[in-house]
């Protein structure tokens, strides 16, 4: 029954996503139980992620949505709240969660977050101080690191 | 020839009288010395050996002499006659007597006897003599018309040969040999006569080795192959010519054939008879008499039992074990005697035997053609019953299932087989199984492949639903409902028959221990054999799907059909209704109920409102209403209510006619009250009503609400139908059954809303807080159009469609209906812009002056009409509703694509059945169409292989 709940939740938050699409935003279910997701952020305009496009995947636990989901960046990413292994530092995906929050918004969240780092608690030092002292070398290592979605199959990620 | 020749010939051999005569095994010496014992040695013997050998010796140039046969005359003498012969002298006499059964018979195998001799010169004469012509005759392959005369003259020839060789044998060899016999007999043997049977006579012995040594070279002179195949034609042929008339005397004229079947029975005898005698009777002849009897049955079967008996319907196998009991056994009897076979009569054993092997002929050329004799069931009552006596045979059932399931897939299960066709020869298939094996066993089996791709089709459940509920007592005039739905009528024959015993569906009959008429199941039965419910043709075909799939197809055509539906008193739905729920349960049913109940209800709820609205109007205006109230007041049915209306359009028509501005009298509105949560979903397109309905449906909407507290009605003003009357400057006409669309564009043609429009407006759906219900109306009204002496009011197809708010393809559709029913029409070809016809007989002579091409016109706008209207059923389509939700599905697609990747469709498809809510209802084709639709917007990118990806990603 109560994975029954979390289906329909997930189906119902699925279908919004549809039906009111958000630029630069997508996800998907990856497999027919709906607990795994996959999603595709494009990086907003006027940040150094201008223009790229970022994989997610999002797996939500049984006790969605009173647990958060926990997301991760499948495409690697240089950015001061996300490690090397693509885990986020936000706050809404950790003690801030509740309830009300939707996959739409915590996607909508992390696009923000790709043009608004959170400095004061980094997962990367180096991208933190980077961000304010050198931006064109911020931007460099962030096209380094980046790879698009064809890369990434390549490497059968 | 003188004795003293005779005896030199004896000692000297001389060539020329020595042709016939070998030399003696043992060569005559005269005269040696011998050397014995002294005395009293066998010196007597020795002397009396020499003594017997020249005495033998003489009397075989003797007897040889006189027994040769002539062989000089090959050439000249080609009849080769038996001459006459010289009677015996009496030293031929003698020496004959010597030889056979006197001193010089051959004592041992060291000497050669006189009838081995003989028989050894009738070999010689038939060779050189006999056997070239017999040869010549055989030489090549025998035409088979021609088979009874070789076979007859080889007899003949071989008989005189036969006579030749045995005349002198008996004439002069066996008397000597019988008289030996005789004396000998009587002197020692008599006493042993009834102690043991009678040896076989030296004479027997000698004649019997004679005729084998004589037969065995007239066999080997005839190719044995050729002649077993001649022979079995002939006999065949024969055998058809006493079989054909034995049939014949049977249909009327016994007397004239009668000669006939003794004729070629006779002649068959004689030949037989004859090649017995000359020894070609033996094992050929039998072999080829078996091949010829094997056929014969075939071919008979072929041409009297393949005959399908239709009119009296009866099972030909009786007679046909009455033809092989009586027919086929005697002459095979006749030819077994002739042929002197042991034992040379047919035992009830062999009977049954053959009998089987006609009845397994029979029955395999029947099941060639069993799918035939399905299709014309049950006129071909008589092939199925010769089929069930076929299937008791061993072997018989694997036989006719695989067979009839080829001929099924070849000729049922394809593309080109309608549903209904499908659908109507498996209904007959289960009666015909049924009467062939009621066990159903075989049904079962050859039913599988049929039911499985009846399953395939999706137009399958529609059909049944609908043929279910046609009266099959229409007189199969049309074979498609309104809907457009094809329907079988052989369903609807089954639906009408009286409900057999039922006992409950789903009761397990093998537990009931109580039934005393259990039997076991058969034992040819496969796995999933259940005990079929006799004959109903109605639980097969129920039972061809998941119980909830044809329920939901059910919903949707009941709800269709209900809203339809001209019956007030729904007797036929209602029953349709019991039925299907004692089988399939009642459970699952509800839906159906309450769609039922709906339309029920709203009948009284129409009744109930209009009472208050009689009565207020009463209270109201009780001047100007009064004179109707009679009219309405006993409403109860539709066709009292329409017979009012026609009589207010008459009225109208007076008042029109006076060009009087008052309004028509105001239409009737009777709704129709549905839960929508029950009902699949329906048309909801929306657009205006005339006002007048509009007006209605408001005040119907107050009642309502007075009656039912909190619930809210919402019109849908697609479903529903409606009756007007148009009132034009020449003529009036009544149009019933229309659509509320087609009403509402020809009341927009009607100048400052003078027309008493009696539309019937839609279908509400009521929603309260809890359950929300719809309201179809039915309302008459009369719709006059007095525009007398003015200009005809125009629009073009865009101004109705604002005015109206209504779809385009709506008003086309309506204006194509009036324009072929002559009301409205283009004022130019071509223009889009519509006036009414007020003048017939004027418009349509100028019309037709300007515009030969119009006159083609109203049938091509009405058969486009009749096509539109097929499409416009309340119940909405497939495609409609796939139309509907095509941007979630784009916006699925684009999701998945984004997310997940380059995908192929048949990825696509099924996530898209498991994730979307309510599934993904069509295949493979329908989501590969929309995908190149989006191709085509550019929002996807097709790639080799069926492979699709977003763009740009």
């Amino acid at each position: 029954m109560a994975s029954n709940t979390v289906a329909q939740r997930l189906q119902k938050e699925l279908m919004d996503l549809l039906t009111h699409p958000t630029p630069g935003i997508s996800a998907f279910p990856s497999d027919s139980n709906l607990s795994l997701w996959t999603a595709t952020i494009t990086g907003p305009a006027d940040t150094p992620y201008d223009g790229l496009v970022f994989k997610l995947s999002m797996e939500f636990s049984p006790e969605y949505p009173y647990k958060a989901p926990t997301v991760l960046f499948r495409t690697p990413i240089y950015h001061p709240n996300v490690d090397f292994s693509g885990r986020i530092c936000l706050d809404i995906l950790k003690d801030r969660w509740s309830a009300v929050i939707s996959v739409g918004s915590v996607l909508l969240s992390l696009q923000s977050l790709l043009g608004e780092p959170n400095n004061a608690s980094p997962l990367n030092g180096q991208a933190a101080e980077l961000w304010d002292k050198d931006p064109a070398e911020f931007k460099r290592l962030v096209l380094a690191r980046h790879k698009t979605p064809e890369e990434l199959d390549a490497a059968g990620l | 020839m003188d004795h003293k020749s005779v005896v030199f010939a004896s000692v000297f051999p001389v060539p020329s009288l020595s042709h016939t005569t070998p030399t003696p095994i043992a060569t005559p010496v005269l005269g040696y010395a011998s050397f014995g014992p002294s005395f009293e040695g066998p010196a007597a013997d020795t002397a009396g050996a020499q003594q017997r050998a020249v005495r033998r010796n003489v009397a075989w140039s003797t007897a040889t002499r006189f027994l040769s046969l002539p062989k000089t005359q090959i050439a000249a003498d080609a009849s080769f006659e038996v001459r006459n012969r010289a009677q015996r002298t009496p030293d031929v006499e003698e020496a004959l007597e010597y030889l056979l059964v006197g001193e010089g018979r051959s004592e041992d195998e060291r000497e050669q006897g006189i009838v081995e001799w003989f028989a050894n010169e009738a070999t010689l004469h038939f060779a050189a003599v006999v056997r070239p012509r017999v040869a010549a005759l055989w030489e090549k392959e025998v035409h088979l018309s021609q088979a009874c005369e070789v076979l007859d003259q080889t007899q003949r020839i071989l008989e005189r040969a036969q006579n030749l060789y045995f005349q002198p044998f008996a004439d002069h060899l066996l008397p000597f040999l019988h008289r030996h016999a005789a004396a000998s007999s009587s002197s020692t043997v008599r006493h042993y006569e009834f102690a043991e049977p009678r040896r076989p006579s030296e004479a027997d012995i000698a004649r019997q080795r004679f005729q084998r040594e004589i037969h065995a070279a007239f066999t080997y002179c005839v190719s044995a192959r050729r002649f077993t195949k001649t022979l079995s034609y002939a006999l065949y042929d024969m055998g058809c010519a006493v079989f054909r008339v034995y049939i014949r005397q049977e249909a009327g004229s016994p007397q004239a054939k009668f000669d006939n079947i003794s004729d070629s029975r006779r002649r068959m005898v004689s030949l037989l008879q004859g090649l017995e005698r000359v020894g070609l009777g033996g094992d050929n002849a039998q072999r080829a008499f078996a091949h010829a009897m094997d056929k014969l049955m075939g071919s008979f079967i072929d041409s009297h039992y393949t005959k399908v008996d239709w009119y009296s319907r009866k099972s030909v196998v009786p007679h046909l074990r009455m033809f092989i009991r009586d027919g086929f056994c005697p002459l095979a009897e006749l030819v077994l005697e002739c042929l002197k076979c042991q034992p040379s009569s047919i035992d009830a054993k062999e009977l049954q035997v053959w009998q089987d092997m006609a009845l397994g002929r029979l029955g395999r050329a029947r099941v060639e053609d069993l799918f035939d004799y399905v299709i014309r069931w049950d006129k071909s009552l008589g092939a199925i019953c010769d089929l069930k006596e076929y299937l008791k045979l061993p072997g018989a059932k694997q036989h006719l299932t695989s067979n009839f399931s080829q001929q099924v897939s070849r000729r049922l299960l394809h593309p080109g087989a309608t549903t209904t066709f499908i659908l109507n020869v498996y209904i007959s298939v289960i009666r015909a199984f049924h009467e062939l094996e009621p066990k159903g066993v075989l049904l079962e089996r050859v039913a599988r492949p049929i039911r499985r791709y009846l399953r395939e089709r999706e137009d399958t459940g529609r059909i049944i639903i609908a043929s279910l509920l046609v009266d099959p007592n229409d007189g199969g005039s049309s074979a498609k409902t309104a809907a457009g739905v094809e329907i079988s009528y052989e369903i609807a024959k089954e639906m009408a028959k009286p409900l057999s015993n039922f006992s409950s569906a789903d009761a397990d009959d093998e537990l009931d221990y109580g039934d005393m008429n259990w039997q076991p199941l058969p034992s040819d039965a496969s796995p999933e054999y259940k005990k079929s419910k006799g004959e109903d043709v109605i639980w097969f075909l129920l039972s061809l799907w998941d119980r909830d799939d044809f329920i939901s197809e059910l919903k949707n055509i009941l709800g269709d059909h209900l809203l339809r539906c001209q019956d007030p008193e729904y007797e036929k739905e209602i029953r349709l209704l019991e039925l299907i729920k004692v089988r399939l349960g009642d459970e699952k049913l509800q839906a159906c109920e309450v769609m039922l109940r709906d339309v029920l209800d709203s009948k009284r709820i129409n009744a109930a409102t209009r009472i208050n609205e009689e009565k207020e109007k009463v209270l109201k205006t009780p001047e100007k209403r009064a004179p109707r109230t009679p009219e309405n007041a006993g409403p109860r049915t539709p066709r009292t209510r329409r017979a009012a209306a026609a009589a207010a359009a008459a009225a109208e028509a007076a008042s029109a006619s006076t060009q009087q501005k008052h309004a028509a009298p105001a239409p009737k509105l009777n709704a129709q009250i549905l839960s929508s949560f029950f009902w699949p979903p329906l048309r909801d397109d929306e657009f205006l009503v005339p006002p007048q309905i509009q007006a209605l449906q408001k005040e119907y909407e107050v009642r309502f609400e007075r009656i039912k507290g909190m619930r809210k009605l919402r019109w849908m003003n697609a479903l529903g139908d409606g009756s007007i009357t148009l009132e034009l400057e020449d003529r009036m006409e009544e149009f019933d059954h229309l659509t509320p669309w087609q009403i509402s564009v020809i009341c927009a043609f009607q100048e400052g809303g003078e027309e008493g429009g009696e539309g019937d407006g839609g279908f509400g759906k009521s929603s309260s807080t809890r359950n929300s219900s719809g309201g179809k109306n039915k309302s008459t009204g009369t719709a006059g159009e007095g525009h007398a002496g003015k200009k005809s009011v125009t629009r073009t197809a865009e101004q109705l469609e604002e005015m109206l708010q209504m779809d385009e393809d709506l008003v086309q559709q309506a204006l194509a209906f009036w324009t072929s029913k002559s009301i409205l029409r283009e004022t130019e070809p071509e223009s889009g812009i519509y006036e009414v016809i007020e003048n017939l007989s004027s418009s349509s002579s100028s019309s037709t002056a300007k515009t030969p091409g119009s006159a083609s016109k109203p049938t091509t706008s009405s058969s486009t009409a009749a096509a539109t209207a097929t499409e416009a059923g309340a119940v909405r389509s497939q495609a409609s509703i796939f139309a509907s939700k095509k941007e979630i599905y784009q916006s699925f697609v684009i999701g998945m694509l984004t997310n997940q990747g380059n995908a192929p469709v048949s990825r696509i498809l099924m996530m898209m059945r498991m994730v979307l809510p309510g599934g993904f209802p069509y295949g493979e084709e329908e989501l590969r169409v929309l995908l190149e639709e989006m191709v085509e917007e550019g929002r996807v990118v097709g790639f080799v292989g069926g492979v699709f990806g977003v763009k740009g990603n």
